[in-house]
């Protein structure tokens, strides 16, 4: 009887200990990485809120829901996963691309790292921006990549943060009549407190192309 | 001994297990009714109707007046703006924003119509607007789910039954297309229509024929607009299948169905565009909209009554100065939309008309606090309380603070909420407007008037109020016969949008262009629930609400007033005015591409594979 007893607890401790294991998995441990690009060189997108999202799928489970890959705005992505074979596709209809959203196979084993090329209907280079008292000047080239896609609008940016695009800026001011080629635009302004009281200052042009849902951008420039 | 106490034992339990069998327990529940029980009696078929009547005013299904979470859906586009606590950050829309899924509201009608189909204590002519009604709320769930997310499944009048080991994929329905959706729901409001009453119903609560006409009009204009604006767009929104998308040949077809059900309508003369009172044409447009005594305008409505059926809308936003209750100033409209209603004598009418603050290099002065506004359109009266306008017969004061004097320069003073000056004048009102992250104080200069119950008690917790909320108004039959006249350009809509017009009591059009058709919508159904989605089907959606925060039209504003406290002045005691962007909404409003439709949820598809997502997803 004694010994019954004293059985009974450990019995129930062992219980205790090992069922911990039973309906949990460990964490994936495999990591991927990548870029968006054209010709191997990243694209310059929106960052923030999400907007720019890639999806893997993986095939043989019950349910379909994508594993939704946040692009940064320097292009770059990264995700925890298991070991195994994806299936990765641009989002429908987003980003400054064209939407083929033709299939990337990607093994992650470790460390995977993978380039998703893109067609982009624009490119920005050979950007300079700069403040200059009340007015933002810049001037930079825009490159058509394809031949039928028009431009939409240009946009200047300020931002107080190094995240700089559409949404997230203290100053925005958009362009309507701009074409491709070497483009320069200045803006008005003065009597926008916020720029006028930032401590640090980040500047960035964009280019929305017609009928895209994501603008291109330059890099970020840090002007103050 | 022993034996004897197991025998009585058992003795007593046979005793027991015999009687209990009385049926005490026994009861039939009086929550869970049998479809006998239901279609035997012909009042608990008309109660069944009630309850769906009642579950179409939840969030998903549109803005509305019913509570907290409702009205805040107003605040998600350029009217309205919160004032309750610190600032919204909102400036995107979600992916299931107004989505409306509820094939258990569709099942359950199916079932109710076969019930009402095999009841025999009903006649046939008893019978016929009782299904009416139940395929009007059917077809209006149909309608509230395209809007939203485009074509989805459609049923029909089965009722799907499940037994284990079915095979389960033929239950799983593919979506319809975007088009087959909008025939579907005109075919069977104009079916409809022959079973209804074409009587007015009391407080237009129940669905008549002018009600499914409504439906078959709107209904019909936007898909009209869909097939004509989205293919005007340089990525029109679409799927492979048509899901989503329809294509632009239909247009004309479904304008001209848009203006026939409209035209039908008006020309039934049930319901006129009410002008009671034209001496006053302010007072009468917030009776059209929001008094139910004696209306000639409303055609169908979610209706309140005390007890048990109260709304909280006037509660939440009466004025700070005439708050019953505890609670006040949660939400108002913004200067976005106040300055859309034009001046009465405006050089050219039809279009938004922003206020003058500053002349000649200094404020404008206006002789009273609501100088600026009451030369503006009367519907602005009856749409929104602005600085020095009456409400419940005592004028809401509006001030921010005083215009003063100093070494010759114009300077603004604001002060605590409800305070005064050294020498007993007002400085900053018990209203407000004023810059606070603090709740129950006005911060856009402006309240809510229409939908606010002028009733006593109105706006306390205890009560509430019976106010309704207006689905489809007669002036919106004008309004689409004016546009899809315009669309199809047969030289008549400057007929009907004038007709609205006069009643509102502003100049008639002599030609009208989409852009007086946008307009006059927003001023005639502010606060409505049409805004968000005439913008999406007109495609301006994601070009108005372009998410920049410089940009005074994606952006809410506020107009501050100020009281000129400069004795000796010629303008002492005038009144300025300070426009500005309005703390509370730090963020322009942003309509990405993928909002024009909702997302799917991943559950419904992995449920049902034959369900194609939507562009963006």
């Amino acid at each position: 009887m004694k010994i019954i007893s004293r059985i009974i607890p450990v019995v129930m401790l062992l219980a205790i200990l090992s069922s911990c294991g039973f309906d949990n998995f460990d964490a994936p441990t495999s990591t991927l990485v990548g870029k968006v690009t054209y010709n191997g060189s990243p694209l310059n997108v929106r960052g923030t809120g999400e907007a720019i999202r890639l999806q893997l799928f993986q095939d043989g489970f019950d349910k379909r829901d994508a594993i939704e890959l946040f692009v940064g705005q320097d292009g770059a992505f990264s995700a925890k996963l298991f070991d195994g074979q994806y299936k990765m596709v641009t989002r429908d209809g987003n980003g400054p691309w064209v939407n083929s959203r033709d299939t990337t196979i990607v093994n992650v084993k470790g460390t995977t790292e993978v380039s998703l090329d893109v067609t982009p209907y624009f490119l920005i280079s050979g950007e300079n921006i700069s403040v200059s008292g009340s007015t933002m000047n810049a001037s930079f080239t825009v490159n058509q990549i394809v031949s039928t896609a028009g431009i939409d609008r240009a946009m200047l940016i300020l931002s107080k943060t190094q995240f700089a695009d559409d949404v997230n800026n203290i100053f925005r001011q958009d362009f309507s009549d701009v074409s491709a080629g070497s483009v320069s635009l200045s803006a008005d302004i003065s009597g926008n407190n916020d720029v006028a009281n930032a401590k640090a200052l980040y500047g960035r042009v964009g280019v929305y192309a017609k009928g895209a849902d994501q603008a291109i951008y330059s890099p970020v420039v840090k002007l103050k | 001994m022993k034996k004897n106490y197991i025998f009585l034992a058992f003795t007593a339990f046979l005793l027991t297990a015999i009687t209990s069998c009385s049926g005490f327990l026994d009861q039939d529940p009086d929550k869970i009714m049998t479809d006998d029980q239901i279609f035997s009696d012909a009042v608990m078929i008309k109660s069944v109707l009630a309850n769906y009547y009642g579950r179409i005013d939840g969030k998903e299904w549109g803005m509305n007046i019913n509570n907290g979470d409702q009205i805040y859906n107003q605040s998600v586009i350029d009217d309205v703006a919160k004032f309750d606590g610190g600032p919204d950050q909102r400036s995107t829309f979600e992916d299931d924003r107004f989505r409306t899924y509820d094939y258990t509201y569709i099942r359950n009608i199916n079932e109710f119509l076969r019930g009402l189909r095999a009841t025999t204590v009903l006649t046939d002519a008893e019978k016929r607007p009782l299904e009416g009604e139940a395929r009007f709320l059917r077809a209006w769930a149909y309608f509230n789910m395209c809007r939203a997310m485009g074509g989805m499944p459609i049923v029909g009048d089965e009722v799907f039954e499940y037994e284990s080991g079915m095979d389960i994929t033929t239950l799983q329905k593919p979506r319809a297309t975007e088009a087959e959706m909008y025939d579907y729901i005109i075919s069977e409001c104009s079916a409809i229509a022959e079973l209804l009453p074409v009587d007015k119903q009391t407080n237009s609560a129940r669905a008549n024929k002018w009600t499914a006409k409504m439906l078959e009009a709107r209904a019909s204009l936007y898909a009209a607009s869909l097939a004509n604006y989205n293919n005007k767009m340089s990525n029109p929104v679409k799927t492979a299948g048509g899901e989503v998308g329809i294509s632009a040949d239909k247009a004309q077809s479904y304008y001209t169905k848009a203006l026939a059900a409209a035209e039908e309508v008006i020309r039934s003369g049930v319901y006129t565009l009410q002008d009671a009172k034209p001496d006053n044409k302010a007072r009468n447009f917030y009776e059209a909209t929001s008094v139910k005594e004696n209306n000639t305008e409303v055609i169908w409505a979610r209706d309140y009554k005390y007890p048990g059926q109260t709304v909280e809308f006037t509660k939440i936003n009466i004025p700070r100065s005439h708050a019953e209750d505890i609670d006040n100033s949660a939400y108002g409209p913004t200067l976005n939309l106040v300055e859309e209603f034009e001046l009465i004598d405006a050089a050219t009418p039809g279009q938004r008309q922003k206020f003058v603050t500053e002349e000649n290099g200094t404020y404008k002065f206006y002789e009273s606090a609501s100088a600026p506004f009451a030369e503006r359109d009367p519907r602005l009266w009856g749409s929104v309380i602005y600085p020095g306008a009456e409400f419940k017969g005592a004028e809401v004061v509006l001030q921010t603070g005083q215009l003063v004097k100093e070494n010759g320069q114009w300077v603004t003073v604001v002060g605590d909420l409800d305070s005064k000056d050294d020498n007993g004048n007002l400085l900053t009102s018990f209203n407000g407007p004023k810059e606070s992250n603090e709740q129950y104080i006005n911060k856009s200069g402006f309240y809510f008037r229409k939908y606010m119950d002028e009733t006593g008690l109105a706006s306390t917790r205890g009560r509430g109020s019976e106010m309704w909320w207006p689905r489809f108004r007669i002036s919106e039959a004008y309004m689409i016969a004016a546009e899809s006249s315009f669309e199809l350009g047969n030289g008549r809509a400057a007929e009907f949008i004038n007709a609205v017009r006069a009643r509102a009591g502003v100049k008639p059009l002599a030609t009208v262009t989409f852009e007086n058709i946008v307009h006059e919508c927003r001023v005639e159904f502010a606060f409505e629930d049409h805004r968000f989605w005439d913008m999406k089907r007109w495609r301006l959606a994601d070009k108005v609400w372009n998410g920049n925060n410089n940009d005074e039209q994606a952006r809410h504003r506020r107009l501050w007033p100020y009281r000129v406290v400069a004795p000796g002045d010629p303008n002492d005691g005038k009144w300025v005015f300070v426009e500005d962007f309005l703390f509370m909404s730090p963020n322009a409003r942003y309509f990405q591409m993928k909002n024009y439709y909702n997302f799917l949820n991943m559950d419904w598809i992995n449920a049902n594979p034959n369900m194609v997502k939507n562009p963006y997803q």
